[in-house]
């Protein structure tokens, strides 16, 4: 189990574009993913309805979780669009 | 099936007419648009179910099937800051199919330099599970947008 908790750099937080980026890089993986706020569920990353729901705003931690073959990339690829402050392209 | 319905009135003009490549390239999801009547008006629930979430410019509602429709007020809605909406329902508050959700009046977001285009988008719906998807005409609120299978 990879495990990795960061803050939400997105200004709007994880909505709209932050949150389609987001969705869209978990989607490709093969692997169950999850994205939790402190003391929460844990919620499917590949879900934009339950991504949408989770509400994670600007400045809040996250954490991410993963099992299987590629965790560890996933997790920093996802790591990377929740970073930025204005995520751009797909 | 869900049936899901244009939450203003005004005239269809389909994702792609969103000025914003996230939604105009279904990066959120499946579903169309519609550019709203201006004037005061309110914003209605697409389907009947639960909101399960509801922010002053954007909202969605899960119905019974588990089928979640994001409605988008206009683009760039976010940096007002809820200034020019007023809520007409709760976050966790079951709605009727066209009750109203969100008071607005998109002649002012359109007069603050933002498009009031509305985005109805089907969340984790593959673009296949859409159909009668309207992409064009005028619309009252309440009509149906498409379906979801």
């Amino acid at each position: 189990m990879s495990e990795r908790t960061i803050k939400v750099e997105s200004k709007v937080g994880l909505h709209a574009r932050p949150a389609a980026l987001f969705v869209q890089t978990a989607a490709q993986a093969p692997i169950d993913v999850t994205v939790a706020k402190p003391g929460k569920e844990p919620v499917n990353a590949k879900s934009i309805l339950a991504v949408l729901a989770l509400d994670a705003r600007h400045g809040e931690e996250i954490t991410l979780r993963a099992d299987g073959d590629g965790a560890d990339e996933l997790l920093a690829k996802l790591a990377a669009v929740v970073a930025e402050a204005e995520p751009k392209g797909a | 099936m869900t049936r899901v319905l244009s939450p203003v009135p005004g005239r269809v003009v389909g994702l792609a007419g969103v000025p914003d490549p996230v939604f105009a390239q279904a990066m959120v999801g499946p579903g169309t648009a519609v550019d709203p009547a201006r004037g005061p008006g309110a914003a209605a629930a697409p389907v009947a179910g639960t909101i399960v979430k509801l922010h002053p410019h954007a909202y969605v509602v899960v119905d019974a099937e588990g089928h979640g429709v994001l409605v988008h007020l206009g683009i760039d809605t976010v940096q007002l800051k809820g200034a020019g909406f007023e809520l007409l329902a709760a976050e966790g508050d079951r709605v009727e199919a066209g009750q109203p959700v969100v008071a607005w009046d998109p002649a002012a977001i359109e007069a603050g330099g933002r498009s009031p285009v509305c985005a109805v988008v089907a969340l984790d719906a593959g673009a296949d599970a859409l159909s009668g998807v309207r992409e064009d005409g005028d619309v009252e609120r309440g009509a149906e947008l498409f379906a979801w299978s």
